[in-house]
Formats: structure tokens, sequence, C-alpha cells
């Protein structure tokens, strides 16, 4: 995986060919993200607190500790089988941990009280393989969540779901199905989906990694786009360049550990550990 | 070879003093279907249900299911039909029992609920398949957007697994319709008994069943025709 | 419920049940899965070949068996097979082969359709490299057929085989239809001669269940062996 060139800054440089060029808009410009009512001021929005998770008897995160502040955007990254798809899954609590706590926007995620639905109604995720509903067109894919779980009418959710498609460019596409758009463009109503939600905090785990190489831009264009807004942001990638674009900060994991948790100019900069400038140097040599 | 073919056979009276041998044969096609027809409303309700529980995460849930489908399906059909006709009233508090007994149509409640019963462990089996079948993912974005567990089986799985299911649940539509035959043996005044009574009354054998096997084809061939209009129906733009 | 469950008319009636029941059902399933699994070989070689009205011949018996209820089979055999007798034999008089023989007939001809389905799906599943690699070798269709393909569908194949045998020796309960003494003709005759319907037939349930259980347990046992070699 090589680092993929950066759009020029505006996000609008997706290029479509063939037939779809004229149907799909592109990005749009204006905010992704409706400002929240202010959370608690001064506490992180995801705190990570030594958590360890075994499968069986293997260890798959030891003691894994770090937090994300409103509005910041980590880049959690690492060799495959290091554990970072299973560290963010945890801050949602799609995978259970046995020891360790996360707490999301002051909500204790391990803890019998919490209400897990509503929690992750609060947390947007997108996943490696976009895991659209198949069955339903982009617009219910897009309302499903927002009538079931937040219980918004139908006008208000197929209002919602409207704006955020016109904003990732697909408006043309609302009354199609997954399987009628390409990958990227499948991603996009993902990230669509999630924010729909009005989500505080948004979950990336290897966006782009499924996507064949002329898709990957236009995916990355949006979630700068929602950096630059302001979204509280942990993203699973290899994506140096985005890495270098839009994080505050990066996470390198290996082998279920966080090995390295520094600002993004430390850490292309002057990478501590052995292991994350030898991955560092394995990924850049391209 | 001394048969003596007699075609006009289905035009005469029958013993039963009421209609034709062609009526008798018709009133058993309606007993077929009717049977088949409620006893898959519970085999596809109860099934979907014990499906799903071997899907959940729950041991507990798992091993209800589990047990469920193995127990029915490895019993033959014809002694649960004699358990449920001969068995079961006998085991129920005694008003109960002869309250079934006397029940008018006994054979016909007996066959539905052993038939329904029956096909759901089948049903089941298919079901727990097409919700396997699914990328597990799809279960993850279901609850990472909220949805409770039933909300995730009633609009995103269960959607899912019924397309890709619809083929084998129609054989075993058909494999229940083609069993209800089974319940000739406690009663039941279906097709195949029909035809049997009719061999015995008028001894044209070969008649009697002819016209019983015409008439399943084309039921055969009629539940194809729907299942794949169905199919076709239900079909989601872009996929195969 | 059970206060006036008798356990004696069962323990009394074993040797009957057994010697005569089980085993007349254990021969049929046997018999009808052995000459079951070579009609059924020939009939999906028949299906598999390139000869349109053979093709269209062997669908349409597996098409027609598939779509019968077993019992109207079972009768059509019982009324037929005596006139096919008198026909092959040119005798000019219905020939009686006896209850058991007719059944067997039944039996064999109608799980052959459904043996025919599963070998096809194993012979289609022999990539057409071993074909190829047995004909360059000079072998001719019988050959390769016989000692490329087949054993290996066969190999594959075996769980679902062993599969719908234990649905065949569930089937085989369905001669009652014709008064047989199987395992169950031998309860129910048992049952009614003695009025001890509840005790028969449960006792009757429980030992299907048993013989069905286990075979299935260890033919999944196999599966997953066989799975792990492949």
């Amino acid at each position: 995986m090589t680092s993929t060139p950066m759009p020029a800054p505006g996000g609008t440089a997706t290029v479509v060919t063939g037939s779809e060029a004229l149907e799909d808009e592109g990005l749009q410009k204006g905010p992704l993200v409706t400002p929240h009512a202010a959370t608690a001021t001064g506490a992180p929005m995801i705190a990570i607190d030594g958590i360890s998770k075994w499968y069986g008897s293997f260890q798959v995160l030891t003691n894994c500790t770090t937090q994300v502040a409103k509005g910041e955007v980590v880049v959690v990254c690492g060799p495959s089988g290091s554990g970072k798809s299973t560290l963010i899954k945890c801050v949602n609590a799609l995978e259970p941990f046995q020891s360790g706590q996360v707490t999301v926007d002051g909500t204790r995620v391990k803890d019998k009280a919490t209400n897990l639905p509503k929690l992750r109604s609060r947390v947007g995720m997108v996943f490696q393989h976009f895991e659209l509903f198949p069955h339903l067109s982009i617009i219910a894919n897009l309302t499903l969540a927002q009538r079931k779980v937040l219980g918004r009418g139908s006008e208000d959710a197929g209002k919602r779901g409207r704006d955020l498609l016109a904003r990732v460019g697909l408006s043309a596409h609302a009354d199609k199905f997954p399987g009628q758009l390409s990958g990227g463009q499948q991603q996009r109503v993902a990230i669509a989906r999630a924010l729909a939600m009005n989500p505080v905090v948004m979950l990336f785990d290897e966006p782009t990694s499924a996507l064949d190489p002329e898709m990957v831009g236009e995916v990355l264009d949006v979630m700068v786009e929602l950096a630059r807004d302001g979204m509280t942001m942990m993203v699973v990638t290899h994506e140096m360049g985005f890495a270098r674009k839009v994080a505050d900060r990066v996470i390198f994991m290996d082998k279920g550990e966080i090995v390295e948790d520094a600002g993004k100019d430390d850490f292309f900069g002057k990478p501590r550990s052995e292991r994350a400038q030898h991955f560092l140097s394995k990924i850049l040599q391209h | 070879m001394n048969y003596n073919w007699n075609w006009s056979i289905f035009f005469e009276p029958s013993p039963e003093g009421v209609g034709t041998y062609t009526d008798m044969l018709l009133s058993g096609l309606v007993w077929t279907i009717a049977t088949a027809l409620a006893s898959w409303a519970i085999a596809f309700c109860l099934g979907s249900a014990i499906g799903v529980m071997r899907t959940l995460p729950s041991k507990a849930a798992n091993a209800v299911g589990t047990a469920y489908v193995e127990l029915f399906r490895n019993i033959p059909l014809l002694v649960q039909m004699f358990l449920w006709y001969f068995v079961v009233p006998e085991l129920l508090p005694e008003k109960l029992g002869s309250a079934i007994k006397q029940l008018p149509n006994a054979p016909f409640y007996t066959a539905v609920v052993c038939l329904g019963l029956f096909t759901a462990a089948r049903v089941a089996e298919q079901v727990r398949a097409g919700i396997l079948a699914l990328p597990r993912g799809q279960r993850m974005a279901a609850t990472a957007l909220g949805l409770t567990v039933a909300q995730s089986y009633r609009h995103v799985l269960l959607p899912n697994a019924y397309r890709i299911i619809l083929p084998p649940l129609t054989s075993e539509f058909l494999n229940n319709l083609k069993n209800t035959s089974v319940a000739l043996t406690i009663g039941l005044l279906e097709l195949t008994a029909r035809a049997r009574a009719m061999q015995e009354f008028s001894f044209q054998v070969f008649e009697a069943f002819t016209a019983a096997t015409v008439l399943y084809i084309a039921i055969n061939l009629v539940v194809i025709v729907l299942a794949t209009w169905l199919e076709r129906s239900v079909a989601v733009p872009g996929t195969r | 419920m059970f206060s006036n469950f008798d356990f004696g008319v069962i323990a009394s009636s074993l040797p009957y049940l057994f010697g005569q029941g089980m085993v007349f059902t254990v021969t049929l399933t046997a018999l009808a899965a052995a000459m079951g699994v070579v009609f059924g070989t020939l009939i999906a070689m028949m299906r598999l070949s390139a000869i349109p009205g053979v093709t269209h011949l062997a669908k349409g018996y597996v098409e027609l068996m598939r779509s019968l209820p077993l019992v109207l089979v079972i009768f059509w055999f019982y009324f037929l097979v005596p006139y096919i007798g008198a026909w092959l034999t040119g005798s000019p008089t219905p020939i009686q082969v006896g209850a058991f023989s007719s059944a067997l007939i039944t039996f064999t001809l109608f799980e052959a359709a459904f043996f025919s389905e599963i070998m096809r799906a194993g012979i289609q599943s022999i990539p057409k490299g071993q074909t190829a690699a047995a004909q360059a070798l000079g072998m001719n269709y019988w050959q390769t057929m016989a000692t490329v393909v087949l054993p290996q569908a066969f190999r594959n194949m075996l769980p679902l085989l062993l599969t719908q045998t234990i649905v065949l020796f569930q089937d085989t309960s369905l001669v009652y239809v014709l008064s047989l003494t199987d395992f169950l003709g031998a309860a129910s005759k048992v049952a009614q001669r003695d009025g001890r319907l509840v005790e028969m037939y449960l006792f009757a349930a429980v030992v299907y269940f048993a013989v069905c259980f286990t075979a299935s347990f260890l033919v999944r046992r196999l599966h997953s062996r066989v799975a792990i070699i492949r």
C-alpha cells in the first residue's frame, strides 16, 4: 500500500469517469458536521484506559491506554494483526474486552447500566467493506437507524439523509441500491449514514483498504473535510498521506500493544521505537 | 398384458353418493393444499424463530434450537404422525384429550400440527444457514448504528437471509406439500388417499394413480412458477 | 400421566420388534441404498452425458420422482411391478413378486433419483483437468469414470450419501401403508393387538431417534475428518 497523493485543498478533486461523471457531483461545499451542544468541557471525548482482551488464551490487546480530545483526529496504524481494528471496535463495544475501561463522552462502555444501543448511536463507524444494507435503497440505508434508534419521523430522517447525500455528492443516487454503486460511492454513503445519526465521534476501520486505488481519493476527500469541520475522529488506516495532512496524533500498534503515541510531527519526524521506524520505512519506501 | 383401461371412469359417479370420481379426487386435492398451506404457516414462523435462536450469542437459545432440530429430524414423519394422533391425546389431561379426539376433522388438525412442527426443523436449518451466509460485518454495522439485536434481525439480517434461502425454502415447501400424503395413515382424505380409495372402489388402479400423479405435478409447477415470480419481485437491483 | 405405563409389553415384544421388524428395516435400507447408489450414479452419468435424448430422459425421471409423494410412489410400484413382471416374462397374468421385493424396487428407484442429484454434484465438483489428464493418458470414457472421476466423487459425496441413507432409513417406515412388518409395522401390530399404542409408539420413536441421532453424529464426524484431509 502506498500513500495516495492528496487532492488539492478544498477537496473537490474527485475524478470520475464514464457516465457516472454526470451523476456524481463530487464533494459539495459546506460543513458535514452539525455543531453539537457543548459536551463536558475539558474531559476527553474518548478515554481508553488500560484495556486488555484475549481470544481464549491468545492476547490480542495488552493494557492499551490513550485518549482522544474533542475535535482531535487520531490515526491508528501498525502491521496487520497488531490489534488496531480490535482496539477501535472496543470504543463502541462491538468487541468485548476483559479488563480496563473505555469512556466515550463521559459514558462508561463497560458498565451494566450503560444503554449500549444509545451509546453506539452517538458513535459513528465506517467499516472496511462498507457494510451498507444491500436490500435497502441508498436513502433507506441513511434513514433506517434514524427512525428506529433515534425515533425521528420519516420526513425528518429523509431530509437529513438527502442533505448528507448531497454533501458527499451522491444526491442522484438516493433511490439506487448499494449493489449499483462503485466501492468509493458506497463508502461515501456509509460515511453519510454514520453522520446522519449526529455522532459525537467517528470511528473509521480501514475505510479505504477494500477500494480500488482510483477510488481512494474520493473517500479521503470526505474524511479530510470532516476533520476540518472539527469532528472527533479515530482512524485506522495505512494512508500516511492522510495522517500527515489532518491527523493531530498518530498511534502505532504492534502485537496488541500501543508502542508509540505521538504528535504527528514527532511521529513522522523521529519515531522513538525501532518497530515504528521499521514499519514507517516499509510503508513509505514506495 | 390384460389390463382393462377405462378412462371414462372419471365421469362415473363415485360410490360415496355425491359426485363423480373426478370430484372425489378434486376434494382430495383441496385437502392436500389446505393441509400444506396451514402447516407451512406454522413451519415458517416457528422455523424462523428457531433458526434465529441458533444464530444468537446466547448459549441457552442455541441449545434449545439445536435440541428442537435434532429431535424433529431424527424421528420418521410417520412415527411423529402416530405420536400426535394416538399418543399425545392420551398423555394430556383426560378431558382435554377426549375433546381433541372428538374434534371434527381431527386428522386435519393433527396433520397440520405434526407437519408444521416437522417442517419447522427443516426451515430452521435453512434460516440459520441464510443468516450465517451473510457477511459478519452486516451484524456489526447494524449494531454500530445503535440497532438492538431484535431490530438488527428484523430490518437487516432476516430480509437478506430470506432472499438468499428462497430457492431451498421453495424445496421445503414442496417437501411439506408431498409429506401431507403421510397423513392418509391417520385418516386424512387427501389426494393420495382419494386415489387409493378410487382404486379400491373401481379397480382402475392406473387411471386413479395417473390422475393423482398429474395433479401433483401440476401443483409442483404452479408452486415453482410462483416461487420464480416471488424471487424476481424481491430481487434487489444491482445484485446477481 | 405415565401411571399406567406398561413397560412389560415392550420387554416381551423385543424379540419380535428387533428380530423381525428391525431386521426387515435394516435389510431394506441397506439393499435399497446400495442399489440406489448404483442406479443413481448411472442416472447422474446420463444427465451429464452429451447425448440430448439421454440427458432429458434422466432429467425427466429425476423431476418426476422429486415431485411425487413417496407414499404415492409406493402404491404405484406395488400395483405396477406385477404387470411389468408379466410383460418382461411374457406371462399372460400379473406376476406376484411379494411385498418385500416390491418395496425394495420402489425404494431403490425412488432413492436413485435423490442419490443421482448428489452424485451429479459430486461428479461436477471434479476439476475438468482430471478428465483431461486421464484422457491424455489414453483412457476411454468408462476407464476415466471408473478409475479417476467416480472414486474422487464418491469420496467428496460420502457424507451426503450417508445422510441421504439416514433419510431412507426413516422413509422405509412408510411401508406401513402396505401392512409390511418393518420396525414400525411390528410396533404397530403389537400396539393394536395389546391396546398399548402409547407405549409402543413412544418406544418406536425413541429407537428411531437413538439410531438416527447416533448415525448423523457419526456422519458429521466423518465429514469434518474428510474435510480436513481434502
